[in-house]
């Protein structure tokens, strides 16, 4: 990302400058307001924006003000683009209330999540006037907001296409078809990177990993040649492996990564030392 | 429907656009609900992923997972019909059917008895306000229902109080 060379087409733009709250602000192109708000530390609550996927929009929880003066209008961070001359501000008396009223919602569909309680309580909200979702037994904990990162990057990123959204309404909920253990899950475990209430649980039972939230779908862990430790899961490490270009060698492919440094290593001390000529 | 008979209806949805629901929905006709392993088969077939068949599936409320039952019963829930006590009405439904209690209230899941009789699912308004409590028996409307004529207006369709 860093080297000149990828972005040697651009030809030199004027940079497009934005402020947020009072405050002027460098701004990429094509990045989003809360992508700069984000990297200036400057704090909008958000839920469904994720880097690595399209902006998507769907908590409203970004919400500012934005515009040329005298013009602005309420819309989201997360899909507004930077362009020179921007305004921004993110928290007026306006969005403040929206908010609050988001954050009620919230507290009411995952009122176990620690994430929505902190966020919450920063706007002073620590109460909701909804009804409180109840469900024993929820394999999501309740805590999921249905803000569908999982989901997206389940298909989009990873293409296995596990999970997604289940039911309408009240009712909608994300799991693996028919709830039942999915044949189509990698247990890579993107889900529960993304997930921005901690709400997918996976757990290692000795050679599989479980994926608990998803029907408690079982996928097999592949064990270090060397040291046995059982470090990716099987499929997904043949398929990185099968992906790599140059190919791994024989001897490294199996290993997990801390064997395979060590392996690496000592190849590298044998060949100073002009021991073993095993030059490729 | 096997996979030959499958093969013959995809093959009958050249288009994208609205491929799969047109697919989907010929299926719940046909066989009267969405079987798995078609559901299944659909998928290989397709090459679309079971989570977005099954997510397309339970999204309409068209479709169904369950087999349907010999007869569908459909109370109004309506705002005219609830006023005059469709909610009792369908509480002793549930009870004469031995469906458990309040399991036909989201409106969304059907309910189908043990022995694939009846199906019961509600809906609001019938457009027959003026005679509400509705419901219908396979398409046939019956008005000013009541706890005390259900009995009468199931016997017609094959329905014996238990002896217990
Ligand atoms: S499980 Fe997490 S990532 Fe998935 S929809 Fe719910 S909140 Fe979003
Ligand atoms: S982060 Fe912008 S709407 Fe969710
Ligand atoms: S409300 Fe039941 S028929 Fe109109």
């Amino acid at each position: 990302m860093t080297h000149g060379s990828s972005e040697q087409n651009d030809v030199p733009e004027k940079p497009v400058i934005i402020t947020i709250n009072g405050r002027p602000c460098r701004a990429g192109k094509g990045e989003t307001v809360l992508a700069v708000a984000i990297r200036e530390g400057i704090p909008v609550p958000h839920l469904c924006h994720e880097e690595s996927l399209a902006p998507y929009g769907a908590c409203r929880l970004c919400l500012v003000e934005a515009g040329k003066p005298g013009k602005t209008e309420m819309t989201t961070a997360c899909t507004l683009k930077a362009a020179d001359g921007l305004e921004v501000i993110t928290d007026t008396p306006q969005i403040v209330k929206h908010r609050s009223i988001l954050f009620e919602l919230y507290l009411a569909e995952a009122p176990k999540s620690e994430v929505i309680k902190e966020m919450a309580a920063r706007y002073g909200v620590t109460k909701t006037r909804f009804l409180k979702k109840m469900e024993t037994d929820d394999p999501l904990s309740e805590k999921c907001v249905l803000c569908g990162l999982c989901v997206r990057v389940c298909n989009e990123i990873m293409g296995a296409g596990a999970i997604n959204f289940i039911n309408r309404g009240p009712y909608t909920v994300v799991n693996t078809p028919f709830l039942e253990p999915s044949a189509d899950c990698y247990g890579c475990g993107a889900c529960v990177k993304v997930c921005p209430t901690h709400a997918v649980v996976m757990e290692e039972a000795g050679s599989e990993r479980v994926m608990r939230s998803w029907s408690g779908t079982r996928v097999p862990l592949a064990a270090c040649s060397c040291c046995g430790m059982y470090y990716a899961p099987r499929e997904l490490a043949a398929r990185t492996l099968a992906a790599l270009d140059p190919h791994l060698d024989q001897d490294l492919a199996g290993l997990c990564p801390a064997c395979r440094g060590k392996r690496i290593a000592e190849r590298e001390i044998l060949a100073r030392q002009g021991g073993a000529g095993n030059h490729a | 429907m096997d996979s030959h008979v499958l093969d013959t209806l995809i093959a009958r949805y050249e288009a994208e656009e609205g491929r799969l629901l047109g697919i989907l929905s010929e299926i719940q006709e046909q066989e009267g609900y969405i079987p798995h392993d078609l559901l299944l088969m659909l998928s290989e077939k397709l090459g679309i992923r079971l989570s977005r068949l099954y997510s397309l599936v339970t999204f309409y409320s068209f479709f169904s997972l369950q087999p349907i039952g010999e007869h569908v019963i459909t109370v109004c829930m309506g705002t005219a019909c609830h006023v005059k006590g469709a909610e009792a009405v369908l509480a002793a439904l549930e009870q004469h059917l031995g469906i458990e209690a309040g399991a036909t209230q989201d409106g969304k899941f059907s309910v189908t008895t043990k022995d694939n009789q009846f199906t019961v699912t509600i809906a609001r308004c019938f457009g027959a306000c003026s005679i509400a409590p509705v419901l219908s028996v396979d398409g046939n409307l019956f008005g000013y229902a009541t706890p005390e004529n259900l009995p009468a207006i199931l016997a017609g369709y094959g329905w014996r109080e238990h002896a217990d």
